[in-house]
């Protein structure tokens, strides 16, 4: 028979693994609450360690919480009406710009046409940035004046779409840290006057225990669909997407594993958890 | 009090000590398991954190409080100087011509501080140029441009050439009548040993007087190891912490002066040129244990 102290060193050794792999720490405690309640009085085979049933236990609550929400991402595109409008949001510098290149090349590798549009009308050199990759990849780019009304390019996209039969609209956002009042303010204004039909987080593999902050508090503004993790490829355990999806309950969608544009991948959530226990060995 | 800005479940637990004049080992554990509890919050490295509250608890232990100082008062102390030793004070800025070069991951905010600490030396009555190196990034050259417009300070870049090191000297001769110069480089991590050997060559070539690794406030655990490795590739002597207008601690950066044995020189507050800080220790330490 299992019981609590028992359990008292592996779970704390298993919290300080999800810890170090930037997994934060309410969802670390809550999931090993969990592991706790389900695991107390239960009894154990001759040949089980707890330390191997806790790790078990830990298993199978990563996978559970990882695989929140998890949907056929190209299944509702497909389905979806045309022109589908896609915005990506998120605080300063993880990558959502990257990531727009690398989704509409995502897309056009299946047959669909994309219109960037740069909402993103505050930081310096952002229209230059984002027209790189449009003239890169050879896309229309829609974009205003820095200083313009971010609502007003994207709506202005879906109309070009929508005029010249454009399947995907992918809507950039200036960053924003979840403290400026005024600036997510102005993301649910974006979320309100464009009602997309899909709005995905972007936040960093990086990140450690903030992710769980900056994800509550964008999708309480607008409310997100999905994430995508990246900077995958910085060596980090990615424990962020742990927290991101247990405050959101929504699914990790991509990665992105580089600069690149074919440098983003589904998101698989058992390699995740894979990777994640590995760490910890 | 130096660290009247404290966490929550660590004032409370402090209280409980109020009125004591000598800890229990218990008392002792209580609180250090707290102060454990709120540097974990702040991303601080994991086996940081637990050698840094060994040493907290064996002093506290072993320490008698000088006559009149309270058990909590005498426990705060030996908290605040075991942070002090790892952070130290800012790192050393003199107002004299010198070139500084800037590195990080991608996205940490280093063009964006380029230009903010050409604001910050300007306004030091010395003249400032940017130099942008980074020929990778998409729009990297319009947004430092635009970025030292808005900071009034002199800039270099050339959108034609694509070797950044060949920029890295022309910019050098172009701005030579300048007193400081700020070398920014292009994003890139640890395990991209291509870009650690291009910057490796920046370094070489610019020989700077400072290196500064640009953190975000918000990095995870990974600080460690990506601090290790740009130490290794180019030596680091301080360190900028970008993006504190947020939630994030900022604990990465404490890691990485503790890997790299160099100190904190710049804080960045918000998106504008004028959003930058000196380091000060202080402040810095509360917001570690919690608020
Ligand atoms: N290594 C790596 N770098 C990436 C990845 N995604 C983006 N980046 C880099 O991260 C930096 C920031 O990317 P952006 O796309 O500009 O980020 P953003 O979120 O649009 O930034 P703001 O608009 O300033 O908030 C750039 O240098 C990108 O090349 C990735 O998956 N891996
Ligand atoms: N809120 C806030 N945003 C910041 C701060 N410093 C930089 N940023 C933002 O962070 C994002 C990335 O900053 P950059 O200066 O482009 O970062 P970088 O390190 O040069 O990026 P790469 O060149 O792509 O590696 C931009 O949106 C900046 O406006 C800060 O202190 N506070
Ligand atoms: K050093
Ligand atoms: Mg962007
Ligand atoms: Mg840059």
């Amino acid at each position: 028979i299992i019981e609590e102290e028992d359990l008292e060193q592996p779970l704390w050794q298993l919290e300080m693994a999800l810890l170090q792999s930037d997994v934060e720490m309410g969802v670390a405690e809550q999931m090993l609450d969990t592991i706790r309640e389900k695991m107390l009085g239960t009894t154990r085979k001759q040949v089980q360690t707890t330390a191997q049933l806790v790790e078990e236990a830990l298993h199978d609550a990563l996978l559970d919480v990882i695989s929140v929400g998890q949907f056929d991402f190209d299944q509702r595109i497909a389905e979806a009406d045309k022109p589908v409008t896609i915005i990506f949001t998120g605080v300063n510098g993880v990558g959502k710009t990257t990531s727009i290149a690398k989704l509409s090349e995502y897309f056009e590798k299946q047959g669909y046409s994309t219109v960037l549009a740069n909402g993103d009308t505050y930081r310096a050199g952002a229209n230059e940035q984002i027209r790189k990759h449009a003239e890169n990849l050879d896309r229309k780019l829609i974009a205003h004046e820095q200083g313009g009304d971010p609502a007003a390019v994207i709506y202005d996209a879906v109309e070009y779409a929508e005029a010249h039969d454009i399947d995907i609209v992918l809507g950039d956002t200036a960053g924003r840290l979840h403290t400026s009042n005024d600036l997510m303010a102005q993301l649910e204004k974006i979320d309100r006057v464009v009602g997309p039909d899909m709005t995905l987080f972007v936040d960093e593999a990086v990140a450690g225990q903030d992710a769980v902050q900056r994800a509550s508090k964008f999708n309480e503004t607008a409310e997100i669909d999905g994430a995508i993790l990246t900077k995958a490829d910085a060596d980090s355990s990615g424990g962020a997407a742990i927290s991101i999806a247990y405050v959101t309950g929504k699914p990790i969608l991509f990665l992105g594993t580089g600069q690149e544009y074919d440098d983003v991948e589904r998101f698989i959530p058992e390699e995740l958890v894979a990777s994640l226990l590995e760490d910890e060995e | 009090m130096v660290l009247d800005n404290l966490g929550s479940s660590l004032r409370g637990t402090l209280e409980t000590l109020q009125g004591k004049t000598r800890l229990s080992e218990e008392d002792v554990e209580a609180v250090v398991r707290e102060i454990q509890r709120s540097l974990l919050q702040a991303d601080v490295d994991v086996s940081l954190v637990m050698e840094l509250s060994d040493s907290i608890k064996t002093r506290a232990l072993k320490e008698e409080p000088p006559g009149g100082t309270s058990a909590r008062d005498h426990v705060l102390k030996i908290v605040y100087e075991e942070m002090v030793a790892i952070v130290g004070e800012s790192t050393e800025i003199p107002l004299e011509p010198q070139t500084i070069l800037l590195a990080g991951l991608q996205g940490s905010g280093k063009t964006t501080s380029a230009a903010k600490m050409a604001w910050w030396f300007s306004k030091k009555g010395l003249r400032p140029a940017v130099i942008q190196t980074d020929t990778f990034r998409p729009g990297a050259y319009d947004q430092a441009k635009q970025m030292c417009e808005r900071a009034e300070v002199e800039f270099y870049g050339d959108p034609d050439e694509s070797d950044p090191v060949t920029i890295a000297r022309e910019g050098l001769e172009a701005t030579e009548d300048a007193d400081v110069h700020i070398v920014d480089t292009a994003g890139r991590h640890g395990l991209e040993d291509e870009l650690i050997a291009e910057i490796e060559e920046i370094e070489g070539l610019v020989s700077p007087d400072l290196s500064l690794l640009v953190f975000d406030a918000a990095i995870g655990q990974g600080a460690k190891e990506q601090a290790r490795q740009f130490e290794e590739a180019i030596g680091i002597d301080g360190v900028m912490i970008t993006k504190l207008d947020g939630t994030a601690k900022g604990g990465g950066a404490l890691t990485a002066v503790n890997e790299t044995d160099s100190s904190i020189a710049f804080l960045g507050t918000g998106e504008t040129v004028q959003d930058i800080e000196r380091f000060e220790p202080n402040g810095f330490i509360s917001r570690l244990l919690g608020m």
